[in-house]
């Protein structure tokens, strides 16, 4: 059995098996159907940003501005929305235009961070982390710290809508993981990726062109938080700067619980989706037992702490990594 | 003299030196009390704090790792110290700094078996402890944030020891603050390991190549350790310097505002983010200069909302302007190892 399928199976046993627990011990209010709509339509704003975080390590890197990339392209959408009470165009028309104005400065964001790591030449993780500040703080800024309140209705269909009983949001993230896994498996840009991830020596000798390759993974990212951050501002019916900044945590932890390798070459759609499956489950089982969020900060913590070291043994035993460099310094793996 | 010029160009640290000087002209322009004996000792006082926390910082990234836990440890540090204190009705500031750095010791250590042991990447580990280690504090020791009144009278005498005063006097002396003292300690300690110790020349091997160092006979397992050790004692001092310093204690500071001013400060006193590169100067002057900037922000004219966005501006030019640099001198060099 290869990697990735042994992978994807124990990660399915573990849904499965938490999805057992959860209805044995709240048989009634686990198995209701307005509790897996709720699930539904909270898991896809940090589903995407899982996403986004694994095209990262695919490619050996990390961005950890998807929550800054989040609060700006949300508040610029906002921004465009409020307008529309002095306004006597239609307000499907400002809602189009938001999301375009959202996704146009989520480009910029990605292509801002790309640049940076490839033509500057920074180590994602250091490049990543100070864009952070500069979108969020940009956010802060347009808003002067307050949330952004009075949008159209049509807008809060995306969030809270449903098609044919379920819920709008997991359509969008059903749609989008298909599409991506597409991209990694089928095309060149995602086989480039893995290539990247792997070895960038390699890549760089085989003719990819990493700077290109590194920019379009960027831009993706950050399309994702931009997504992701219409969801969120439709859903909640408001936009703060630095709305969700614990997502960037759970999006890490989904993506190494998914199985992706933060040292790069590896990493699944379907694994990254059973992740958000078992999470999401845990969450609401710890939820339900009312436990505060402390807590579950805590267990999250332990959980990515532990998860790394299953997969560490997994990977010795599958001899995949078969000697451990010595210095744990992975986080300079990008060229 | 020439030479010694020439020399003094070369480095990042002088650049640095001239910005804080042509900065600290500017603020002196606008209000003349800024280059007062007062506010020089306050400036230096409020941030030995943040500059300890970088001098451990700075070791991380010397060997090429990172570590985003040490604001949560300093947390966790001041907080158990202190409430320790209280329940005891103590009031001994030695047991308050042995438990402090205790904890230092402990979660540096749980840092150091996780990086070591699994070679695990650091980010990942340490973002994970952080969370442990402030959600273990939230949850089970406290959320309650400790005022004035529950502060015991040693930790809040200590915030107000001063070394030697140099004006004023009774209850508003312009002092040398014992922090700044602390702090160079801290520093003659941490030049004494980066020059003189094997230690210190491993750290900078294992930053330069991990590998080769290995090969060249360090433990490289070992210096990790030591550094995530390190690095926790300096975070549970910051800590207590913190509380003695603002008479007051919750367990939500620290972690949400330290994390980026060291980091800033540290990349923009020239340290290389891959390893191998980075000098406690550069890191010093990386503070003043950053502190002396949110501290005086409203002063030229940008309300607080810009702060956010001035520090992560200057962690990306710093970090392009240190990498490009290093990325010229690279091709530089692969150029000369063709021609020969």
């Amino acid at each position: 059995m290869t990697e990735k399928n042994a992978n994807n199976l124990m990660l399915f046993i573990i849904f499965l098996a938490l999805t057992v627990i959860m209805t044995v011990m709240i048989p009634e209010r686990f198995l209701a159907i307005n509790n897996f709509r709720s699930m539904m339509r909270q898991f896809p704003e940090y589903g995407l940003l899982a996403l986004g975080i694994m095209l990262a390590m695919i490619t050996g890197g990390i961005d950890l501005s998807i929550v800054g990339i989040t609060s700006l392209t949300g508040v610029v959408a906002a921004q465009v929305l409020i307008r529309h009470a002095e306004s006597s165009l239609p307000s499907e028309l400002f809602v189009a235009v938001a999301v375009l104005a959202a996704l146009g400065v989520a480009v910029l964001c990605g292509l801002l961070n790309g640049i940076l790591i490839t033509i500057a030449n920074v180590p994602a993780l250091i490049a990543t982390l100070g864009t952070n500040s500069v979108f969020l703080g940009l956010a802060i800024v347009f808003t002067e710290g307050h949330g952004i309140r009075g949008f159209p209705p049509e807008v809060l269909l995306i969030g809270n809508g449903q098609a044919l009983g379920v819920p709008v949001p997991f359509l969008i993230f059903l749609g989008i993981a298909l599409f991506l896994g597409l991209v990694l498996n089928r095309t060149r840009l995602g086989f480039n990726m893995v290539m990247l991830g792997s070895s960038p020596v390699v890549s760089q000798f085989s003719a990819i062109n990493n700077t290109l390759v590194l920019i379009k993974t960027h831009i993706m990212i950050a399309l994702l938080a931009g997504t992701s951050s219409i969801i969120i501002l439709s859903r909640v019916n408001s936009m703060r700067p630095g709305y969700g900044s614990g997502y960037l945590l759970l999006a890490i932890l989904i993506a190494i619980l998914g199985g992706t390798n933060p040292n790069g070459g590896f990493g699944t759609v379907l694994g990254v989706g059973l992740g958000i499956g078992s999470l999401q489950i845990l969450t609401s089982g710890l939820n339900f037992m009312g436990f505060t969020p402390f807590f579950r900060n805590f267990i999250y913590g332990l959980l990515l702490l532990l998860v790394m070291v299953i997969n560490y043994y997994r990977r010795q035993y599958s001899g995949r990594i078969l000697v451990p460099k010595a210095g744990a310094g992975t986080e300079s793996g990008q060229q | 003299m020439k030479d010694f010029l020439k020399g003094l160009f070369k480095h990042n640290e002088t650049y640095l030196a001239l910005i804080i000087i042509v900065f600290a002209g500017v603020l002196t322009l606008i209000n003349p009390q800024f280059m007062s004996f007062r506010n020089i000792f306050s400036l230096l006082k409020n941030s030995s704090g943040t500059a300890i926390l970088a001098v451990g910082f700075l070791l991380v990234i010397l060997t090429g790792n990172i570590d985003v836990s040490f604001p949560a440890i300093a947390i966790s540090a001041q907080y158990i110290a202190t409430t320790t204190l209280i329940a005891l009705d103590s009031n001994s500031l030695a047991l308050a700094f042995a438990i402090a750095i205790g904890i230092g010791l402990l979660y540096g250590s749980i840092n150091g078996f996780f990086v070591t042991k699994f070679k695990l990447p650091t980010l990942i580990v340490t973002l994970g402890t952080f969370n442990m280690f402030h959600g273990f504090l939230l949850e089970f020791v406290g959320t309650r944030s400790i005022n004035i009144g529950q502060l015991p009278d040693a930790i809040k005498d200590f915030g107000d020891i001063n070394l030697f005063t140099v004006a004023g006097s009774g209850s508003n002396p312009v002092g040398f603050s014992i922090f700044v003292g602390i702090l160079i300690v801290v520093l003659l300690l941490t030049f004494f390991i980066l020059r003189f110790t094997l230690l210190g020349r491993g750290i900078y091997a294992i930053g330069g190549d991990a590998e080769a160092a290995r090969r060249a006979g360090f433990n490289v397992n070992r210096i990790q350790f030591f550094i995530y050790m390190y690095v926790g004692v300096l975070a549970g001092i910051m800590g207590m310097l913190h509380i003695a310093l603002i008479n007051y204690g919750n367990p939500n500071y620290i972690v949400d505002s330290e994390l980026l001013r060291v980091i800033a400060s540290v990349v923009l006193g020239g340290a290389l983010i891959t390893g191998g590169k980075g000098s406690l100067t550069g890191t010093m002057l990386g503070v003043l200069l950053i502190v002396t900037l949110e501290k005086n922000l409203v002063m030229i004219g940008l309300s607080s909302y810009w702060q956010e966005f001035f520090v992560g501006l200057i962690i990306v030019v710093g970090v392009t302007m240190t990498h490009v640099q290093a990325k010229l001198q690279s091709t530089q060099k692969v150029t000369i190892v063709r021609s020969h």
